[in-house]
């Protein structure tokens, strides 16, 4: 039988249970590590800002590979709220808020966005997305698509977390001006409560479009439009279901720490390991099933522009990349996660979506770098001389890994402010689950009302 | 005749039990659904204390902000392939595939927001209700009655019978054992 963490069943409506947030220690020696990381990160930033122009497109390759994990990690984590909503999974409870607190970080990605666009060259003469549309693609265009999944995704952080803040703010007296703004005079009605339920739904639904465009128009403008002769109908589903795996690893990862290193942690259990487990194998095989589609229609049919394009990203040039990318993404989670004590463990789940989470920054790697990198994007084909690898500086290094911690640290900022666990679903879960005696065993009871 | 003024009385309970008793108590004294409402610090199954079905518009909102959105894409890209015309690759001008994405994102984003507006009418925020009480966020149960000054006592009879360990006004408890109380 599968059951939630004692503690989650054992939730009081009252007093009412509310959940804090967490309390970060900048002595501790891995926040201030972030914290280093991140300040080495904002330093190079500026640097690359500040020598904007020089070596052009290319000195923004590493920073988009960044900007795309944060897109393909951060900005999937909320999915895993939205869709457990949706098919009302209650051994979500404790892992919702978590994930959609990183719509905090995926914000803050837009920083790298705007930089970055801005060195796309123009659209006339080589392969675009956007039929040479002059009014705003792809730069307004492809910032409005990012703009609309952040809208769509704090729409749904604010419905989610306005319950929590309204019942601990006002606990404590009336609320202060600021409060009031911020949580627009909640009291808990019946209609405010249909309101959030539903609300959390419609806008994880837009997200998730938001999501899915977003993916879309960036892989293909920051990826395959740029390199010439590279032409896949498959390569967008393919970097949102990567994304999407990501989303998830990261989610799992955050569930471990926090159970390891939080006060919050006795909510978490077991029962999210089975799940989430369940679905990481699953984006595990379709990462095979959306690469090899992509991989097998080229190869058969030989047509040597795109043959030339798999060669630079897959086959020989960025062929390291690549397979540290299958490792990590495919194989390693592969071998793993088929057998079930790893997927129903939470240790040995989080250390697979680790490994999962490194594949994927060398799967954005291989896809974003030669791109980024390429000089010239206005041929149909790469020709017989493939490019050389463009190889990370020391600065471009700093950058990855200083935006990775930055998109960490913006996490332990948004859980020290924000209750990390959904004070009002978890509470609501608990009135509706109860483990009670069934002939002479036990059974798992669960009501879902709506 | 001018309408009789209602005054909002707030009936504190321990138990979910006793708030629907409450409820079954006010319908029976005469009270109507619009008089009537429960403040929680939980969603409690739409129906638990007997309150009647809320018919709401929450889907109506993003699909006018769709239209809204539809609309405005389509006049920014015609408007834009319109006011320069270049034929790329021998299609149309005006060619719907190579439209559909900004038509999409302009729909999108008017969705969103419309959204926004819709959770904020539908919650009848940032009005809330005009009495509160602090136990409320410790679980307590709030129901709130609308009556006029000849309902007041029954008003007030019922919560009492159901059980209410406090009974507020606007000025503030109403029952003989006041405990702490805030109005917003």
């Amino acid at each position: 039988m599968i059951k939630p963490e004692e503690a989650a069943l054992q939730i009081k409506q009252r007093p009412a249970f509310k959940p804090a947030s967490i309390r970060p220690n900048l002595r501790h020696a891995a926040i201030a590590a972030l914290a280093i990381l991140a300040a080495a990160g904002i330093v190079a930033y500026i640097i690359k800002l500040g020598s904007w122009g020089e070596a052009g497109r290319a000195k923004w390759a590493y920073p988009t590979v960044a900007l795309m994990y944060i897109l393909s990690t951060a900005a999937g984590a909320p999915l895993v709220a939205y869709a457990s909503r949706a098919a009302r999974g209650y051994w979500a409870l404790p892992a919702r808020r978590v994930a959609e607190l990183y719509i905090i970080p995926a914000t803050i990605s837009y920083i790298l966005l705007i930089p970055i666009l801005a060195t796309l060259p123009p659209l006339e003469g080589r392969s675009n997305l956007w039929f040479n549309f002059h009014a705003g693609a792809p730069f307004l265009t492809d910032a409005l698509a990012a703009a609309i999944m952040v809208l769509a995704g704090v729409g749904m952080l604010w419905i989610s977390t306005v319950p929590d803040l309204a019942v601990a703010w006002r606990a404590n007296g009336e609320l202060s001006s600021w409060q009031r703004a911020l949580v627009f005079n909640w009291t808990g009605t019946t209609r405010q409560w249909i309101a959030a339920r539903i609300g959390t739904k419609v806008f994880g639904a837009f997200y998730l479009m938001a999501y899915i465009y977003t993916h879309l128009v960036l892989s293909t403008d920051l990826g395959q439009a740029l390199v010439p002769g590279w032409r896949s109908g498959i390569f967008p589903a393919y970097h949102a279901l990567t994304g999407i795996q990501g989303g998830l690893a990261l989610t799992i990862v955050t569930l471990f720490l926090l159970k390891r290193y939080s006060s919050v942690g006795r909510f978490i259990g077991n029962e999210q390991a089975i799940n989430l487990g369940k679905l990481l194998l699953a984006t595990t095989l379709l990462w095979f099933y959306f690469f090899w589609s992509d991989f097998v229609l080229v190869w058969y049919a030989r047509i040597p522009s795109e043959v030339a394009a798999m060669q630079l990203t897959i086959a020989i040039t960025y062929r390291l990349p690549f397979i540290l990318g299958f490792l990590g993404l495919f194989l390693i989670p592969f071998v793993c996660l088929i057998f079930n004590p790893v997927r129903r463990n939470l240790w040995s789940l989080a250390a697979v979506g680790g490994v999962t989470l490194v594949g994927l920054v060398f799967d954005r790697i291989r896809l974003f770098v030669p791109a980024m990198s390429h000089p010239d994007p206005f041929h149909h084909s790469l020709g017989t001389n493939l490019p050389d690898a463009f190889g990370p500086s020391a600065l471009d290094i700093v950058f990855l890994i200083g935006w990775i911690a930055i998109m960490a640290l913006a996490f332990i900022w948004a859980a020290s402010r924000l209750p990390v666990l959904g004070g009002w679903e978890l509470r609501h879960g608990a009135m509706l689950r109860r483990e009670q005696q069934f002939m002479k065993g036990h059974v798992y009871v669960l009501g879902k009302p709506d | 005749m001018a309408a009789e003024q209602r005054r909002e009385l707030l009936g504190l309970f321990e138990e979910p039990d006793q708030a629907a008793d409450a409820f079954t108590r006010l319908r029976e004294a005469g009270f109507g659904d619009t008089d009537l409402e429960v403040i929680s610090s939980t969603p409690y199954p739409e129906g638990a204390f007997g309150e009647a079905h809320i018919k709401h518009r929450l889907f109506t909102f993003p699909f006018a902000g769709a239209i809204c959105g539809l609309v405005i894409g389509t006049a920014w890209v015609v408007g834009a392939q319109i006011s320069e015309p270049l034929v790329t690759g021998g299609k149309p001008i005006v060619a719907v595939p190579a439209i559909i994405q900004i038509l999409y994102e302009g729909t999108l984003l008017a969705a969103v927001i419309f959204t926004v507006i819709g959770i904020l009418f539908e919650s009848r925020l940032p009005d809330g209700v005009g009495l509160y009480d602090k136990r409320i966020s410790d679980g307590y149960i709030g129901v709130s009655v609308l009556a006029t000054d000849p309902k007041m006592l029954a008003a007030r009879q019922s919560l009492e019978q159901a059980g209410a360990v406090d009974i507020i006004a606007k000025d503030g408890s109403i029952m003989s054992s006041p405990q702490e109380s805030t109005a917003s």
